[in-house]
């Protein structure tokens, strides 16, 4: 089956609706895991889910609005982070289009790479503002021991980032996994066909 | 229902300046401590944005925005100031804790940094609707479907979680524990977030379709409802800021030839 | 002229095999009310969706055919300009607020200012519409503080305002409770009677018979049938179709009441036809 470029931008009207989508279910995610304290953030489903399902533009779309809205409605600060959340959805994007995703197993090890670069992008953020810290109480104490340590604080920063990133890119690629293989192929088919009308 | 919004009606003269002067506003004050990176401009630039909100009568609404950044700014005052690279002469000691001037100093700056932009941007975000600061970057260039784009997540996320509400409570009275033990709580995550999941995600095939039979691939101009309110004041705000920028550089250029 | 001519139209979605639309010719005249009736997965929300140019420009896939609105092939040209002829109504009210407005009013002039329209006639438009759907009275409210009914009937008005010919109401009851149903019902047959041409799925067969000048039944893709309400209604075959007749008309099938040799489909000729049949025995 010939599949559109990844990086097509021509963005089709049903890949634009899914980012409105994509920005409440970050939302919810958010919100059911604050509600059920769980040790994690779980903010980015939708984004990944708009990645797997539209490519890494719409995914990077979706993170990068995600956090304006978040930074005109909630909190300013949420503004700068956009370009972490650009880079996870880029990130699953191409994970997603090389057909990487395809158990749980896989989305673990998926979600350590996205861990990854969201790290890296988020460190040179962390240590413009915050000195390098992140406001996460175990990422912030790894910090604070380090530093002590006289370890260089861009370490200090990343695995600040780092140790908190990868259980919940983890997690949020499993939840996200398991709602793509449940969604209905009438959904799916609108985003993975050939640009083009079979002449019948 | 209620947008998603931190707009607080007043009715003041910042309130009517076109979004678009507000947000080179925010522009202009980074730029300002990008090019001058002392504490006395900072505070300067703070004080203009602390003038601005008060004549705007929304000041008291900055706390609750700046609160989100409190617990890190006070960690970040603690980390640095016990543990900062550059710490040699001690400030203060609590017991046998003790607070070093280096980072202090140092933590001072970022607070005073945080505050300032959080500030710039409390002016935009609670004397501008968010819808008209969408409108007007359409009528400015944005493509109107990123303005689409952008205006529906502020509706749909009000009502996804006034659904949350009611999911709680279908599945609480099924028997899902939501509370108690971390693994109960994990388990509960799926039949909590999965319906709504699910739903929205299957609407935007037919929210699509609705769109497109209203012509939302239409290559026309778009045109507007509402109509323009510019004041006198917009017009000639942003040679006000282009001046800021510059006066910064002067200042600048007079810290180095010192 | 024809309104609408549909000629051999085959359909496939992507990444499917089944022909949902399998051969499918028919003629719609200028101001008719047409009922589209069969069971689920008959073809007929995918019909539809051929006559707005949806399909396939929408959805893709496999297309074989022609679908004319006007003379003008839909498949050469675009969801758009099709938009200024052809309008359509979808089952669920909720998906069809845009959620980029926060009134009603404003609502409603989404599809005028895509397609470029001056302030004046916009407004003369949004004013019309909302009038005639009987909910002016909202303009200032938030689209999604309306009930199931109103915010169906706000949908229908958004469509209005586009000024379309022909408008296609996909079972645009079928999520609404009895009251909000009568509203739209009683909506749609006051656009019938503006002259408007409406093509309506709906599974409520006493509607469907009340309303329609023509029926299409459809089963697995292909058009079983055309024709009148009573004609459609009085086959006997509309159990292997997934339909069931209006229950004035199951009725008069169960006392053999006819009159040459069709049954009645709505109440008032049923009531005629079974005075006259007591009288006759």
């Amino acid at each position: 089956m010939s599949k559109k470029s990844m990086w097509s931008v021509k963005f089709s009207t049903a890949s634009l609706v899914l980012i409105p989508a994509a920005v409440g279910i970050n939302y919810i995610g958010k919100l059911f895991a604050g509600v059920l304290k769980l040790p994690l953030w779980l903010d980015s489903i939708g984004t990944m889910l708009a990645s797997m399902l539209a490519g890494p533009v719409i995914g990077a779309l979706s993170g990068a609005i995600n956090n304006i809205i978040y930074g005109l409605t909630m909190d300013p600060i949420s503004f700068v982070y956009a370009v972490t959340s650009i880079a996870i959805g880029i990130t699953i994007g191409i994970l997603a289009y090389k057909g990487l995703i395809k158990n749980i197993l896989s989305a673990v090890l998926c979600g350590i790479i996205a861990a990854f670069v969201a790290a890296v992008v988020s460190t040179p953020i962390n240590i413009a503002f915050w000195g390098g810290q992140t406001g996460n109480i175990w990422g912030d104490g790894l910090f604070a021991i380090l530093v002590a340590k006289k370890f260089p604080l861009w370490i200090a920063s990343f695995l600040d980032e780092l140790v908190v990133d990868i259980p919940d890119k983890a997690a949020t690629l499993i939840v996200s996994y398991i709602i793509f293989k449940g969604l209905p192929k009438s959904l799916t088919n609108l985003y993975d066909n050939k640009n083009e009308i079979e002449q019948l | 229902m209620k947008s998603l919004s931190l707009y607080q009606e007043r009715d003041s003269i910042i309130h009517e300046i076109e979004p678009i002067n507000k947000l080179l506003y925010i522009l202009t004050t980074i730029l300002i401590m990008i090019i001058v990176p002392s504490i006395k401009c900072a505070v300067l630039c703070m004080i203009i944005s602390l003038m601005l909100l008060l004549k705007a009568n929304v000041i008291k609404k900055v706390l609750p925005i700046i609160n989100f950044s409190f617990i890190i700014l006070i960690s970040i005052i603690i980390i640095q100031g016990l543990f900062n690279i550059n710490n040699k002469t001690v400030l203060f000691n609590i017991g046998k804790i003790k607070f070093y001037k280096e980072g202090m100093m140092y933590s001072a700056l970022i607070v005073i940094r945080v505050i300032n932009i959080l500030c710039a941007f409390a002016l935009l975000v609670l004397t501008t609707k968010p819808s008209d600061l969408i409108e007007d970057l359409v009528r400015r260039g944005l493509s109107p479907k990123i303005g689409y784009v952008l205006s529906s997540v502020l509706q749909i996320i009000p009502q996804m979680t006034s659904t949350m509400g009611t999911i709680m409570d279908a599945q609480r009275s099924r028997g899902l524990e939501t509370e108690g033990k971390l693994i109960n709580r994990i388990k509960a995550f799926f039949p909590l977030i999965g319906p709504v999941v699910m739903n929205s995600l299957i609407a935007t095939r037919e929210r699509a379709m609705a769109l497109e039979i209203r012509a939302f691939s239409s290559k026309n101009k778009k045109t507007f409802l509402n109509e323009t309110k510019s004041t006198k004041l917009d017009s000639s705000l942003k040679y006000i800021f282009i001046a800021a920028v510059i006066l910064s550089i002067i200042w600048r250029a007079a810290i180095w030839t010192k | 002229m024809d309104k609408i001519v549909v000629e051999n139209l085959k359909y496939k979605y992507p990444l499917t095999d089944k022909l949902v639309l399998n051969d499918i010719s028919f003629k719609i005249e200028k101001g008719q009310f047409i009922g589209i009736i069969g069971q689920n997965g008959a073809g007929k929300s995918t019909l539809c969706q051929a006559i707005t140019g949806l399909v396939p420009l929408f959805f893709k896939g496999a297309y074989g055919g022609r679908v004319l609105v006007d003379g003008i092939e839909v498949a050469k040209s675009n969801i758009s300009d099709i938009s200024l002829k052809v309008g359509m109504v979808f089952q669920n009210p909720f998906t069809q607020v845009t959620g980029s407005k926060l009134t009603v009013y404003e609502e409603v002039a989404f599809g005028l200012e895509n397609i470029g329209l001056n302030r004046e006639e916009m407004k003369n438009r949004i004013d019309e519409a909302l009038n005639l759907l009987g909910i002016y009275r909202f303009k200032d409210r938030n689209p999604f503080d309306l009930s199931g009914g109103q915010m169906q009937r706000l949908a229908i008005a958004g469509i209005i305002a586009m000024q379309p010919d022909v408008i296609i109401l996909d079972e645009p009851t079928s999520q609404l409770d009895p009251q909000g149903s009568e509203e739209v019902f009683k909506a749609v047959w006051d656009l019938k009677k503006r002259g408007i041409t409406i093509i309506m799925v709906e599974h409520k067969m006493e509607k469907i018979a009340e309303y329609s000048d023509k029926v299409l039944l459809m089963h697995d893709g292909k058009v079983i049938d055309f024709d009148t309400p009573e004609k459609i209604f009085s086959r006997d075959d509309l159990m292997q179709y997934g339909v069931i007749e209006p229950a004035y008309t199951r009725i008069c099938k169960a006392f053999d009441i006819k009159d040459s040799g069709l049954y009645p489909v709505t109440l008032d000729r049923a009531c005629e036809m079974v005075v006259k049949y007591n009288e006759h025995n």
